[in-house]
C-alpha cells in the first residue's frame, strides 16, 4: 500500500521530523516499510497557462501551433499534439529550462516550427490518469502560477508491505496510518472534518434489506442533484500517487475515501436501484462487473441486490455494470458496509477476484466505520459540487456489532513481559495516544480496546504488552538474560545418533551428504521399472509436480546418482530421511527415519558390496550394536542373489545389496552400484552388544590353524556362527585366513582356513591339553556340515 | 706378555684395516675376543705366571680394552657407513603428489544445524527432533491458527490424503514439547518443512527451519533479545546487533521480526543486507497464552519467547549461496565442496 505523505500531514502535523526519521521509527514500531520515493522534484517550471490562439500546423495533420500566456508577458509559441486544445483552455505548461519527469525542455523545431516549452498532459505529470490530452485546468487558475503552488507534487510516497498489515484493518487508509505517526511522536491527531448526518434524520429512510448474518452491517444514504462531473485535481493527484487512476468524481470520490479511512463504498444510481436487499445466494448467479467481465457467483456468497432481488454487485468485491453510475448519472445510492472478513475471502478466491475492497474486507474492518465514511463522503462531495441535495435519511442496518473489549490488568504484567520497569501512568500514556481508554488506579490498569483494534487484534493482556513496547521502543528494551536452575540436558538419541552416522560416513567413509524432496518422482521410478505405490499421497500436487510422499528413500538417491553420473567417475551419496510407507490404526502416518547410500563407481561388484558391509557394520558399531547379513532381502531394486537383509537379532533394519543389473544399466552401463537402506529409529532399538572388557592373561597362547571343507555356497556364516556359539574354559579368538574354491582336490567344495587363538587362564597348555581342545572344536564344527580337511 | 698383546693388537689393527664388511668386523672379534680367541687364550696362560700376577693381568685387561675398543669403533664405523649409504641411495620421495584418499563431506544445512545446535546446548538448550507429517491440530490449531486462517488453505499447505499435512513450520512441534518437558524449558528443534509454494531461487517448498522456546517465570523481551544476540554472535564469530520490529503470527503476542545488523558489512551497506545495514533472519515473539494453555502450562504463572530461524537462509549467508533450490538439488559439484575438516 502506498501512503502519500502530504496526505498523513493533513491529519497530524509532523514538521520538524524528517523523512528518514519518520520512516525509521515506523518500521520499527508499526510495520514494514518496502519503499520511500520522493516525488514530483522532477517538476521543474510548470506554470499555469492560457492558450491564447490555436492554428493548424503546416506540415503536420495532428499538430497544432499554439500561442500561449503563461504569464511572463510575452505570448510563447508551442506546438501541440493534443486534440483537446481550444482558445481559452487553462493547462500547465512547461516553460523552456523546465523539466517534465525525464524530459528536459528545450526549445526544439518541430516538423520545421519552433516549439519554445510544453503543455503538459496529465500523465505526464503523474497528477491524472488521463492520457488523451492536456491537463485542463479550472478557469479560475491564475496564468503564471507554479504547479506547485497549485498543487502539493512534490510528496514523498511510503510503501508499506501489505503482509505486515495483515492483521491491522485499522492501517488500510491514511487516517489510521496518521493515528500510528501521531502516537510514534506523540503528536495530536487531527479529528476528520465530516457532513453532519443528523441534519437528514427527518429524511425518508432507505429501503435495505439484509438477509445474511455475513453483512455485518449496511449503511446507506441518497444523494441527488449532481452536476459535477470531475474531482478536483487534489483527489485525483493523490488517487494517481497511491496507484490508482482518476475516473469521474463519484468512482474517485469512493476510491478516495478507502484510501483515507480504509472503507470501501461503493456508489449506485439511484435512478436504477431504488432499494437494496443483501443475500446470501442460494443458486450461483450471473454477474457483469464495471470491466464487463461475466462473473459466475457460487453459492453462499454475500451479493447486494436491488429491490427486485437482482445481483447489483459482489459484496465487498466488485460492483455491477448495470447499476453503475454513468455520464447522466445526478442521482446516487451509497454503500458503506461491513461484511464478514472470511466469507468475503472465500468469495474473492473463488472468483478469482481480488480487489482494493477485498482485501481490505478480509482483514476484518471496523463496522463502526461505515457512518464515519458515509459523513466523510458526503462532506468532500460537498465541498466539490455545492449543489447536491442529500435525498434520505443515514440508514442503518447493524446487524453484528463486536464487543467492546475491555482488558483488565496491571504496570507490572506489562513490565515483566517487556522486561522493562513501566509505571501505570507511562503505560497509560502511550495507550491513550493509541485512541485506547484507559482508567488507573494505582498499579491497576482497566484499558477499553477501540472499535478499530477490536475485530481481532487486541483483545488479552498480553495485545497491551505488544502495543506498549513497540511505542516505547523495542530498541531500548536491555538484553538481558535469565536465571534457572542447573539441570542436566538430555540428549535425544536418534538426534545424536543420526549426526554421528553423517560424521562417520563423511570423514571415514569420503561419502557426501545429500538433501532431498519428499516427493515419490513416478516418473523416474516409472522409467527406472521402480515399484512405486505412495502410501499417502497430496491433496494438490501442482506447484510441487509429483503425487505423493515416498515409501523408500533410495530410488531418489539413485535420482541424484543419475543426474550426476557424467560429472563423476564414482559416487558415494548418503542421506538421512524420513519414509512414509505406512499408516497407524488412526490413519495417521508412521514416519521412519532412514538412512540411505549409493555408490557407484568402476570398482567391482564384490568390492562395492563389501565397502557397502565396511560401513553398515561401522553404523551398527556407533548404536552399539552388532549386525548381521545373513538372511535374505526381498527388495526388488537390489540383485536378486547378491543382496541381503541388515538385521540384529530378530529386527529386520534395512537391506543392502548390488543394484538390481535392470536399474543399474539403465542408470549407467559403465559403473556397478550398490545401495543400503536402514531404518535408523530400529537401530536404536536393536539388541546393544554386551561392551565386557575380558582381563588378559599372563599365559602363553596358542595359535591353531583348521582348515574345514564344505559343499561350494556353504556361507562362511555357517561357519562362523558355530564358533561363536562354541564355548571352552580357554579365552578364544578367530579370523578368517583364506578361502578357496573349486581347488584341486575341492572340486564342488570350499575350504576355509580358520585361525584359532587360544588363551589358558591359569595354567600353562600342554600339548594334551591342545590336542583335546582341537578333537573338541574340530567335533564341534563337524556338526554343521564342515569337516576337517586332512 | 707384553709383546704377545702387541702382537695381537698389530694383527687386529691389520685385519681391520682391511674389513669393509660388518660380518668380518664380527669374525675378527670372536676370533680375538671369543671363547677361544687369542686374547682368551692369553688369559688362560696367566695362571701359569709364577709371580706378579696382578700386573700382568693389568696388562692383558688393559691390552683387551684397547682391542675391544678398536674393533667397537670399526663397527661403529661400518654401521654409520651402511646407514649413510641406504640413506643415500633412496629414492626421494616427491611427498607433493596427491594422496588419492578422498575426503567425504556433510550438506552445508547439517554442517549450520549443527554449529547452532552446540550454541544452544551449550546454553543448556535440549535438541528436539520433530515429525515431517503432521496433524491438523499441531500444525495450526494447537499453535494458535485460527479455524479460517488462510494458511490452511490448499493453495499454501501440502494437505495429504489422510487429512494430515506436510508441517508448515517447525511451530508445528511446539505442543509435543511443551506436554513433554514442564517448565523450565530450554528447548530447539530443527526441522524440515514445506509449503505449497512455487519454486524460484529464493522460494522452495521444502525447507529447513530451527525453532527454539524458552518458557518460565517472567521470560521477558528482554530475555528473547539476549539469547538472539547470544546465539547470532556465536554464528557469525563477532558481537552482533540486532532489532525488533513488530511481526504478525498466532502463535506469538506480542510478534516480531528480528533483524541483525548485517555481519558482513558491518552495517555499512552491501549486496548480503540489499545495502540497508540489516538482515530479517528471525520471527520471533513472546508465545501466545493460548498455545501455552493448550501444551498443559499456564500462562498466568508461566510466559515463554519462541523463534524461528531460517536454516536454509542462514545457510546461504553463511557459504554465500545465491539459489535455495541448490539445497536439494543433489548437485555433487557443489556439495563435495562442503568437506569434513
Amino acid at each position: 500500500m502506498i501512503i502519500s505523505l502530504n496526505w498523513i500531514k493533513e491529519f497530524v502535523d509532523l514538521s520538524g521530523i524528517e523523512v528518514d526519521e519518520l520512516t525509521k521509527r515506523f518500521g520499527l514500531s508499526t510495520a514494514e516499510i518496502e519503499s520511500v520515493t520522493h516525488v514530483g522534484g522532477d517538476l521543474k517550471n510548470i506554470v499555469v497557462a492560457e492558450i491564447l490562439s490555436v492554428e493548424n500546423h503546416p506540415q503536420s495533420n495532428h499538430l497544432h501551433v499554439l500561442k500561449v500566456d503563461d504569464g511572463s508577458g510575452t505570448p510563447v509559441q508551442v506546438v501541440c499534439s493534443a486534440p483537446n486544445v481550444r482558445v481559452g483552455l487553462k493547462t500547465f505548461f512547461c516553460r523552456v529550462g523546465g523539466q517534465v519527469k525525464d524530459m528536459k525542455i528545450k526549445p526544439v523545431k518541430m516538423v520545421g516550427v519552433d516549439s519554445n516549452g510544453m503543455c503538459c498532459g496529465g500523465n505526464e505529470l503523474g497528477i491524472e490518469a488521463d492520457t488523451s490530452g492536456i491537463v485542463e485546468l479550472d478557469q479560475n487558475a491564475k496564468v503564471g502560477t507554479p504547479i506547485e503552488e497549485m498543487l502539493p507534487v512534490e510528496d514523498v510516497l511510503i510503501e508499506i508491505d501489505n503482509k505486515s498489515l495483515t492483521n491491522r484493518p485499522d492501517l488500510w487508509g491514511h487516517y489510521g496510518i496518521a493515528r500510528e505517526f501521531a502516537a510514534i511522536f506523540n503528536r495530536p491527531l487531527k479529528p476528520l472534518e465530516l457532513d453532519d448526518l443528523s441534519a437528514y434524520e427527518k429524511l425518508k429512510k432507505l429501503n435495505i434489506k439484509v438477509e445474511t448474518k455475513n453483512c455485518f452491517r449496511y449503511s446507506g444514504i441518497a444523494v441527488e442533484n449532481i452536476l459535477k462531473k470531475v474531482a478536483s485535481p487534489l483527489i485525483k493527484l493523490r488517487l494517481n500517487y497511491c496507484g490508482m487512476r482518476d475516473i469521474n468524481l463519484l468512482a474517485d470520490l469512493t476510491n478516495y475515501i478507502m484510501l483515507e479511512l480504509g472503507q470501501p463504498m461503493h456508489a449506485f444510481d439511484h435512478a436504477k436501484v431504488g432499494g437494496i436487499t443483501v443475500i446470501e445466494n442460494t443458486k450461483p448467479l450471473e454477474m457483469e462487473t464495471l470491466e464487463h467481465t461475466t462473473h459466475t457467483i457460487e453459492p453462499n456468497s454475500v451479493v447486494i441486490c436491488d429491490e427486485k432481488r437482482e445481483p447489483i454487485a459482489i459484496a465487498g468485491i466488485k460492483g455491477g455494470l448495470k447499476d453503475s453510475i454513468g455520464e447522466d448519472t445526478n442521482s446516487l445510492l451509497l454503500e458503506s458496509a461491513c461484511f464478514d472478513s472470511m466469507a468475503i475471502r472465500k468469495t474473492s478466491r473463488k472468483i478469482g477476484l481480488i480487489t482494493d475492497a477485498s482485501l481490505r474486507y478480509e482483514k476484518s474492518l471496523d463496522p463502526e466505520l461505515t457512518k464515519t465514511a458515509l459523513a466523510r463522503l458526503l462532506y468532500l462531495l460537498k465541498q466539490i459540487d455545492s449543489g447536491v441535495r442529500v435525498s434520505s435519511s443515514f440508514t442503518d442496518v447493524y446487524n453484528f456489532k463486536y464487543p467492546t473489549h475491555t482488558i483488565k490488568t496491571d504496570a507490572d504484567f506489562i513490565s515483566r513481559r517487556g522486561g522493562v520497569e513501566l509505571s501505570a501512568k507511562q503505560i497509560a500514556d502511550i495507550l491513550t495516544r493509541l485512541g485506547f481508554t484507559v482508567k488507573v488506579s494505582g498499579q491497576k490498569l482497566e484499558v477499553i480496546v477501540p472499535s478499530w483494534r477490536g475485530t481481532k487484534d487486541v483483545s488479552i493482556k498480553e495485545d497491551l504488552v505488544e502495543e506498549v513496547f513497540r511505542m516505547y521502543g523495542y530498541d531500548n528494551i536491555k538484553s538481558s538474560t535469565m536465571s534457572m536452575p542447573l539441570t542436566p540436558v538430555d540428549k535425544i538419541p536418534t538426534h545424536e545418533l543420526e549426526y554421528e552416522i553423517k560424521l562417520a560416513l563423511a570423514s571415514k567413509f569420503g561419502l557426501n551428504e545429500v538433501h532431498s524432496y519428499v516427493w515419490n518422482y513416478a516418473d523416474f521410478n516409472k522409467s527406472l521399472g521402480i515399484e512405486d505405490k505412495p502410501v499417502v499421497h497430496l491433496m494438490d500436487a501442482s506447484k510441487s509436480g509429483q503425487s505423493g510422499l515416498r515409501v523408500t528413500l533410495t530410488p531418489t538417491l539413485l535420482k541424484f546418482a543419475d543426474e550426476n553420473k557424467n560429472k563423476f567417475a564414482e559416487i558415494n551419496i548418503f542421506e538421512i530421511g524420513r519414509t512414509f510407507d505406512e499408516l497407524d490404526k488412526d490413519n495417521l502416518v508412521i514416519e521412519k527415519k532412514k538412512l540411505s547410500i549409493v555408490l557407484a563407481s568402476a570398482d567391482s561388484e564384490k568390492a562395492l558390496y563389501f565397502k557397502l558391509k565396511e560401513i553398515a557394520e561401522y553404523v551398527g558399531t556407533l548404536a552399539g550394536c552388532e549386525l548381521s547379513f545373513d538372511s535374505n532381502s526381498s527388495n526388488k531394486i537390489l540383485h536378486p542373489i547378491n543382496s541381503c537383509a541388515i538385521t540384529s537379532g530378530n529386527l529386520i533394519l534395512g537391506s543392502m545389496g548390488i543394484l538390481h543389473p535392470t536399474l543399474a544399466k539403465k542408470i549407467d552401463k559403465r559403473k556397478h552400484f550398490a545401495a543400503l537402506e536402514l531404518d535408523v529409529n530400529k537401530l536404536l532399538d536393536a539388541p546393544k552388544q554386551s561392551k565386557k572388557i575380558v582381563p588378559t592373561s599372563k599365559f602363553q597362547a596358542v595359535s591353531l590353524d583348521f582348515n574345514f571343507v564344505a559343499a561350494a555356497g556353504t556361507k562362511y556364516a555357517t561357519l562362523e556362527n558355530a564358533i561363536k556359539n562354541f564355548r571352552c574354559n580357554y579365552l578364544l579368538e578367530y579370523g578368517l585366513k583364506d578361502v578357496y574354491t573349486n581347488d584341486g582336490d575341492l572340486k564342488d567344495k570350499i575350504s576355509y582356513t580358520i585361525n584359532v587363538t587360544i588363551t589358558p587362564k591359569d595354567k600353562t597348555l600342554t600339548a594334551t591339553d591342545i590336542e583335546k581342545f582341537s578333537a573338541y572344536f574340530i567335533k564341534t564344527i563337524e556338526k554343521v556340515s564342515f569337516e576337517l580337511r586332512k | 706378555m707384553q709383546n704377545k698383546i702387541n702382537e695381537i693388537k698389530n694383527y687386529v689393527v691389520e685385519k681391520l684395516s682391511g674389513i669393509n664388511a660388518q660380518a668380518d668386523c664380527q669374525a675378527l672379534r670372536v676370533e680375538i675376543l671369543g671363547k677361544s680367541g687369542k686374547v682368551t687364550e692369553l688369559f688362560k696362560l696367566l695362571k701359569d705366571v709364577p709371580e706378579e700376577k696382578g700386573k700382568v693381568g693389568q696388562i692383558l685387561n688393559a691390552g683387551k680394552a684397547e682391542i675391544d675398543a678398536l674393533i667397537s669403533n670399526k663397527e661403529k664405523a661400518l654401521a654409520n657407513a651402511e646407514i649413510e649409504k641406504e640413506i643415500n641411495s633412496a629414492e626421494k620421495i616427491d611427498i607433493t603428489l596427491p594422496t588419492g584418499a578422498e575426503c567425504g563431506s556433510l550438506h552445508p544445512r547439517t554442517i549450520i544445524q549443527r554449529e547452532i545446535e552446540e550454541v544452544f546446548t551449550s546454553m543448556g538448550f535440549v535438541v528436539e527432533d520433530g515429525n515431517e507429517v503432521e496433524t491438523e491440530y499441531n500444525n495450526f490449531t494447537a499453535v494458535n491458527v485460527p479455524e479460517n486462517h488462510p494458511a490452511r488453505d490448499m493453495q499454501d499447505t501440502f494437505w495429504l490424503d489422510n487429512g494430515e499435512v506436510l508441517k508448515t513450520h517447525t511451530s508445528a512441534s511446539q505442543n509435543r514439547i511443551l506436554k513433554k518437558y514442564a517448565p523450565p524449558i530450554r528447548a530447539i528443534f530443527p526441522g524440515r518443512c514445506f509449503r505449497n509454494e512455487d519454486v524460484d531461487a529464493s522460494h522452495e517448498n521444502t525447507f529447513f527451519q530451527l525453532e527454539g522456546v524458552i518458557v518460565d517465570k517472567d521470560v521477558s523481551v528482554g530475555n528473547l533479545i539476549y539469547f538472539m544476540k547470544e546465539m547470532l554472535s556465536k554464528i557469525f564469530k563477532k558481537q552482533v546487533e540486532v532489532r525488533l520490529r513488530p511481526g504478525f503470527f498466532p502463535f506469538t503476542e506480542p510478534s516480531f521480526e528480528m533483524d541483525v545488523r548485517c555481519p558482513f558489512c558491518d552495517g555499512k551497506g552491501c549486496p548480503t543486507c540489499k545495502n540497508g545495514g540489516w538482515i530479517e533472519l528471525c520471527p520471533c515473539g513472546m508465545i501466545h497464552p493460548q498455545v501455552l494453555r493448550n501444551g498443559g502450562i499456564d500462562p498466568e504463572v508461566y510466559s515463554g519467547c519462541a523463534f524461528g530461524l531460517g536454516l536454509d537462509r542462514m545457510t546461504m549467508l553463511s557459504f554465500n549461496l545465491n539459489d535455495i533450490r541448490e539445497l536439494n538439488s543433489g548437485n555433487l559439484k557443489l556439495l563435495k565442496q562442503f568437506k569434513i575438516k
